[in-house]
């Protein structure tokens, strides 16, 4: 037992080296540099630790991709800006089946937006930033004890799968500071599933569509859609084993909460009048879980801090229209919350009459 | 062995056009790769988009086919996790100084123990003859129907701003001279930069008066000659190998660990 003070940020470098990662490649940019900067004081002490501090975050999403065709497991870590620049690397990644590690932690965009304030509006680019098909797996803890979590599971999942997989944080849970007891966490954790380079094959790795011969299948639908629902196929299936989620508060409620991320924990107070679904795994998202849950309820709140990104997926699963408090401009507080829920007459009288601590 | 076995013939012929110059480099760097015992176990070829990225695909060692521009970033963390691997780049002047130019630029600063071949044929061939930032000013192509506005990018200063750097200029006709090049920059302790130039004669040669390859090499024969031996810098249309100061210890920047380098500067 060793419990710590932890931020959300540094425990996310511990996941990963937990999980056996030995690379990092990344570009300084808040709110996420505390992860950067956390595998930089790492590398130093531990030489089979690999830390570059690259020119950008393309390069940065590209060199984790070289370092795990040659062995490593590896990650990088950004925010809005950055991760945007990132999406073509993320659909080569798709395309080669390898496995690797992008860390998003959220702030306010557009463009260079809100650089310090956390926000949730890249819950869509996660799933379809890059050109083409191809399909995520994200996950999104909630607390410091899962960003340490869930960074294992993000990498054991990426092996499984031969996926780049993205793992989701946000401002404020990156820079939140938690008593954790990470010897509490045990996960299993899911070995190299990738021949690394120079085994002995003459394996082309390409973006480009190509036969298993290297030739040139550029004009070839079958050939393409043969490759692709290979790799959805066992991409889904994967997932299907990752599917976390959490279920609770007030179950007998009439309206059912979702809420994810930091929105979550903002949410709290909220529990005795509610119930709450929380994906975890927003990607694939969970439709089984949603389809069997959300009927108990007489009305759906999706609580974001984007606006309606992830009520318009509910929507879609579920065939039936949702309440939308988005929290926008970093305004993610209980005060955003309680106006949100005003605005649609949905807010319980004594949260009204409650004083804001 | 052959350099033959370094090359997966049952695909042949290639891809490339009659008279593309991509192939002379190609075997080229399979004979260098036969004497100096390179194999499917020691070394990745890296190749970016263009016509050159092609080939990879036909040679017999595993072989990564990146993104437009990003060969740099993909070969240096090969031979930050792999040190003890060859890793040599292969890819088109648009490719690794127009598009991955940053990459380039601090490939250079960090002086990764990888060699780049620069297929430079001062076109984008594969896109159909559009100017490059290889091209010589003036020089019409179908992005520029009135010649090439601005200067080609510099890659000798380029790559020689790094002190450690290897820097060889050479084309498709000079092939011992080629040879050599491609055999010291995979021997260099460092970044190590071949520019080849050498010809497109579909989408660029035709264009600007070629009537056939042959006359494009016959060019080169004529206006390209062999640098005075010392020389430091190379003039314009002159071949040969510009050497820095080899690198001492690791590169700083391809492991925290290390404290020494020009990264430390």
């Amino acid at each position: 037992m060793a419990k710590r003070l932890l931020q959300g940020n540094e425990a996310v470098l511990l996941g990963a080296v937990k999980a056996g990662a030995t690379y990092f490649a990344g570009y300084p940019i808040s709110p996420s540099s505390e992860i950067l900067m956390a595998a930089s004081v790492y590398a130093a002490k531990h030489p089979e630790f690999r830390f570059l501090q690259a020119e950008d975050e393309i390069a940065s999403a590209n060199a984790i991709i070289g370092a795990s065709l040659a062995g490593a497991k590896s990650f990088t870590a950004t925010s809005g800006p950055g991760f945007s620049l990132m999406q073509e690397a993320i659909g080569y990644a798709h395309k080669l089946g390898v496995p690797t590690v992008f860390v998003d932690v959220q702030r306010v965009g557009p463009a260079t937006g809100m650089p310090t304030m956390p926000g949730q509006g890249d819950i869509l680019q996660t799933r379809y930033g890059s050109s083409g098909d191809y399909t995520s797996i994200v996950f999104y803890p909630s607390s410091v004890a899962e960003c340490y979590e869930y960074t294992i599971q993000a990498f054991n999942c990426a092996e499984e799968s031969q996926s780049p997989v993205v793992l989701l944080s946000d401002a404020f849970l990156g820079h939140l500071n938690e008593i954790v007891d990470l010897d509490t966490i045990d996960v299993p954790i899911v070995p190299r599933t990738l021949e690394p380079l120079a085994s002995g094959h003459t394996r082309l790795f390409s973006g480009v569509a190509t036969y298993p011969d290297g030739e040139p299948a550029t004009a070839d639908a079958d050939e393409f859609i043969r490759q692709y629902e290979e790799a959805k196929e066992r991409r889904l299936e994967v997932a299907e084993r990752y599917a976390f989620y959490e279920y609770g508060w007030n179950k007998d409620a009439e309206t059912l909460v979702i809420a994810f991320g930091i929105t979550r924990r903002i949410a709290q107070p909220l529990a005795p009048h509610f119930a709450l679904f929380r994906p975890i795994r927003i990607w694939p998202v969970l439709q089984d879980q949603l389809r069997e849950i959300a009927p108990r309820y007489k009305r759906l709140i999706v609580i974001e801090g984007s606006d309606g990104q992830y009520a318009s997926v509910v929507e879609r699963v579920l065939y039936r229209d949702v309440h939308r408090v988005p929290l926008l401009g970093g305004r993610m507080s209980l005060e955003a919350v309680r106006e949100g829920l005003d605005r649609i007459g949905l807010l319980p009288r004594d949260l009204a009459e409650a004083t804001v601590s | 062995m052959s350099y033959k076995d370094k090359l997966k013939t049952e695909l042949f012929p290639t891809i490339w056009c009659p008279g593309c110059g991509i192939g002379l480099i190609m075997t080229q760097l399979a004979m260098v790769m036969d004497d100096l015992g390179l194999d499917k176990t020691n070394t990745v070829i890296v190749t970016g988009i263009g016509c050159t990225g092609r080939m990879g695909a036909y040679m017999q060692f595993d072989s990564v086919y990146t993104l437009h521009g990003r060969t740099l970033p993909v070969a240096e963390a090969i031979k930050t996790v792999r040190p003890e691997l060859n890793v040599i780049v292969v890819s088109g002047d648009g490719d690794l100084t127009s598009i991955g130019g940053n990459h380039l630029l601090h490939a250079i600063r960090r002086n990764p123990s990888i060699t780049v071949l620069c297929n430079n044929n001062e076109i984008y061939g594969l896109t159909g003859g559009q100017t490059g930032p290889t091209t010589p000013v003036g020089t019409k192509t179908v992005s520029s129907p009135e010649g090439a506005t601005f200067s080609p990018v510099n890659l000798q200063g380029l790559v020689n701003t790094n002190g450690n750097a290897f820097y060889a200029k050479t084309t498709v006709y000079h092939q011992g001279q080629m040879r050599r090049a491609i055999k010291e920059a995979i021997e260099w302790p460092g970044f190590a930069f071949v520019d080849i130039t050498s010809q497109c004669i579909e989408n660029n040669g035709r264009r600007i008066g070629f009537p056939s390859a042959n006359e494009m090499l016959n060019y080169y024969k004529k206006e390209y000659r062999q640098a005075p031996p010392g020389s430091t810098q190379l003039a314009y249309h002159q071949l040969g190998i510009v050497k820095g100061k080899p690198a001492e210890a690791e590169p700083v920047a391809v492991g925290a660990g290390s404290k020494n380098g020009s990264g430390e500067a």
